[in-house]
């Protein structure tokens, strides 16, 4: 991205003649104000005033960020260009800079002045939706399709459990069973509606079958966590989903609650007990991976692949599960594991999370690929010929990088349908 | 020999060198070439100090009542140097106090003769300090600052955007003074404090090459400042201050965004860093101390760790007339060279 972060209209003239060289063209646009007139510290101090954002003024412009922000690595971007851009004239709830981050929380982990933009940009961007000003059009969607069908995709609700009828095995709604379950498995939006979430569902289903737990979904009654719409800005529509996830959860007796996706985890692990909801709840991959010698003997296929493992942020650094997602591909038979080079802490984001998922067209305007396809390329690098996911967003983003990219070898699956694979063989 | 301690100089270094040497026994001899005792901090009119902000004349004042109150510690005001011969253990120092020449047989000798603030008019920058009045240096502002008014010399208002500029006459082989002065980065920043508290609605940026904020001035004082007092720094020093109207233009380059930054200011402040005072420079040559090659004196002895050591046996050296320092540096210096120097009369 060119220097476009001065108020200053650009430059556009029909005819320019440089040293006597017509240079006449649209691209004279990049004659933009480069001299610094003013600086503006009233800028920082209007996004540090905003309750949560108050770090954002603590940059020292050390600049590890930078280096660690997935978006920047594809772009031009990280939190202290934000500071710089905030002191030299921009006015961040009115900038397309608002809605680039992803919440990764990889600058967090390295930043010394604890500058935490997983807080400041949720906050910053409900402000700018609630001054009414620029939302990308395609986030404003998933908002209105929550608010409306109780999930992003703006699926009808009836429909939430209609995946039930392909998985090959009985999955129990715990309405119709009338009865305490050990495990409520909360299935998340997409493993419910899109169809490569559908085949991480129905593998789902087989696995907790075959092991014997005692589970059941909310089906028809569950809706989404919400958790990334709060991230994107959207806190009031995530406070209503909330509310109603909670009462739902409770109108139910069961032990513990199993979630396919991590951001779900995140969002009633660490946000819903702000709320009032404080229940046992972990990720499938810590499930299984507890079941492990259980499951072992079942693995009785192999798949002999060489596999390289993704690490969800909301699941490895939000949350810390790095070893049970590698556990258990460990566990399948003929699976040869690689790492990728930035994995588990330093894990590269895949673009979808803090409502980066419904922003796809929004950012590529502002990068020059997308972090998926950037990671897919990564992926393909190590030479494997699987890449396997743990969360929901991350097989539809990465089944479309790995062919934008011209990596269609690589398959992208999620661990839950490789134990699938392993146990019923393919 | 002489079991006496002569010390030169009545800063803080000075006070605490005489007060540690009387403290562990010995007869002391203070020399202050004013009419009294405080040194640079007194002279200049400091009003807080950066260590625990604490009032710059109420901390002197203590200090000096240590040496005054002290009954082996005799104090000689307007006194200077004239001569000195002997050596370790029996120097004969000739010296002139109140206009009446007296000379002195002491045993040992510390330098406490400290620093000046660098004259901004040896810039090589066009900072134009001596041309427009708005443009001031730390010392000036420090005076303002004491006196809760804080205002634009040019016409008594109080200024609303004020800048710092680092690094004036440090760090610069042109100018000859290729040291960092240690202190400028956490002065300017404790004052960019101050200048919020009395004047809130100001904006305060300071423009440097590199924040040298060593130990707890990190957290204590720039973070502080930045953190608190919404105190803005720009990585990209000022290479001229120019007038704009009744405004001054200054002019460099904002490094981390790669632009040229031009920008109107109502007040600029040159943190002008420290050079060997004319004392020191004196009394080095007058002792045949060493120098170094900035004129301070050269201190450390052979191996570097004998810190308050001169090039001469028995004469020692405390403070920033070793080089630049802060006030704990003095202070910790000056207890060394009074164990020094009374180790060296006991033996």
């Amino acid at each position: 991205m060119a220097q476009k972060y001065e108020k200053a209209i650009a430059i556009e003239k029909e005819n320019v003649i440089v040293d006597g060289v017509d240079v006449s063209g649209h691209w004279n646009r990049m004659f933009e104000q480069r001299v610094i007139f003013e600086y503006t510290p009233e800028l920082i101090e209007k996004v540090a005033s905003i309750p949560n954002a108050e770090s954002f003024a603590n940059c020292y412009q050390c600049a590890k960020c930078v280096a660690v922000c997935p978006v920047d690595v594809v772009g031009n971007y990280g939190p202290r260009k934000l500071y710089r851009y905030a002191q030299t004239g921009l006015d961040l709830t009115e900038a397309p800079e608002l809605w680039l981050c992803t919440t990764c929380a990889n600058c967090l982990r390295v930043c010394p002045k604890e500058v935490n933009m997983v807080k400041i940009m949720p906050a910053v961007r409900e402000q700018a939706i609630l001054e009414g000003k620029f939302v990308p059009a395609e986030l404003q969607q998933a908002f209105e399709n929550t608010a409306k069908s109780g999930n992003p995709l703006g699926q009808p609700q009836r429909k939430r459990d209609a995946w039930i009828q392909s998985a090959g095995v009985p999955v129990p709604i715990i309405k119709d069973l009338g009865r305490p379950v050990d495990v409520l498995w909360y299935v998340g939006s997409y493993p419910s509606y899109h169809p490569r979430g559908i085949d991480a569902a129905c593998a789902a289903a087989r696995i907790f079958t075959a092991l014997g737990i005692d589970f059941a979904i909310l089906g028809k009654e569950e809706k989404d966590d919400a958790d990334s719409q709060r991230l994107a800005g959207e806190k009031g529509l995530f406070e209503m989903m909330a509310e109603y996830n909670i009462e739902t959860f409770n109108k139910y007796e069961w032990k513990e609650m199993v979630v396919t996706g991590p951001h779900e985890l995140n969002a009633f692990k660490n946000v819903y007990p702000k709320y009032g909801f404080e229940r046992p709840v972990v990720h499938y991959t810590t499930f299984l991976a507890r079941h492990l010698d259980q499951l072992k003997p079942m693995l009785k296929h192999p798949v002999n692949k060489k596999i390289t493992y993704h690490d969800p942020c909301y699941l490895g650094r939000h949350n810390g599960e790095y070893e049970a997602p590698r556990k258990l591909l460990e566990a399948i038979p003929g699976v040869e594991l690689v790492e990728m080079q930035r994995n588990r802490e330093n894990g590269y984001c895949c673009g979808g999370g803090g409502g980066g998922m419904w922003m796809d067209s929004f950012t590529a305007k502002h990068t020059t690929m997308r972090l998926s396809e950037k990671r897919a390329m990564e992926a393909a690098s190590t030479g494997a010929d699987v890449l396997a996911v743990a969360c929901p967003f991350e097989v539809s983003r990465f089944t479309d990088a790995v062919k934008s990219t011209g990596n269609e070898h690589v398959d992208v699956l999620d661990i839950l349908e490789l134990l699938d694979r392993s146990m019923r063989g393919e | 020999m002489s079991n006496k301690v002569l010390v030169i100089g009545g800063g803080p270094a000075g006070l605490e060198a005489a007060r540690s040497a009387a403290e562990l026994g010995g007869e002391v001899i203070l020399l202050e070439k004013r009419d009294r005792l405080g040194g640079t901090p007194d002279r200049e009119g400091y009003a807080k100090l950066t260590h625990h902000w604490r009032d710059a004349s109420e901390a002197m004042a203590e200090l000096a009542s240590a040496v005054t109150n002290h009954a082996r510690v005799e104090v000689k005001y307007n006194a200077e140097v004239k001569g000195m011969s002997g050596s370790a253990g029996n120097f004969e120092v000739q010296i002139e106090a109140g206009g009446v020449a007296e000379s002195l047989n002491v045993g040992s000798i510390i330098i406490a003769t400290g620093f000046q603030h660098f004259d901004p008019g040896r810039a090589t920058q066009y900072y134009n300090y001596y041309t427009f009045p708005d443009v001031i240096t730390l010392t000036d502002l420090e005076k303002m600052l004491k006196e809760h008014n804080v205002v634009r010399p040019s016409n008594g208002q109080p200024p609303k955007k004020i800048a710092f500029i680092q690094c004036v006459g440090s760090r610069d082989r042109q100018i000859g003074n290729e040291y960092c002065s240690k202190v400028c980065c956490g002065i300017a920043s404790k004052q960019a404090i101050e200048l919020r508290e009395q004047l809130p609605d100001s904006k305060v940026m300071i423009f440097y090459i590199d924040m040298r904020m060593y130990g707890y001035w990190e957290n204590e004082i720039y973070w502080k400042a930045q953190e608190q007092h919404k105190v803005n720094y720009v990585k990209g020093v000022i290479s001229e201050v120019l007038r704009k109207g009744d405004q001054l233009l200054i002019r460099g380059e904002d490094t981390t965004m790669s632009r040229p930054m031009e920008v109107t200011m109502d007040l600029v402040v040159l943190s002008v860093g420290m050079e060997p005072s004319a004392g020191t420079r004196a009394i080095a040559q007058l002792m045949g101390v060493k120098q170094n090659k900035y004129g301070f004196i050269e201190a450390g002895g052979e191996g570097g760790l004998d810190t308050v050591a001169t090039s001469v046996p028995g004469i020692f050296v405390a403070g920033a007339a070793a080089g630049p320092a802060d006030l704990n540096d003095s202070i910790s210096s000056a207890g060394l060279a009074a164990a020094r120097a009374m180790a060296l009369v006991r033996a």
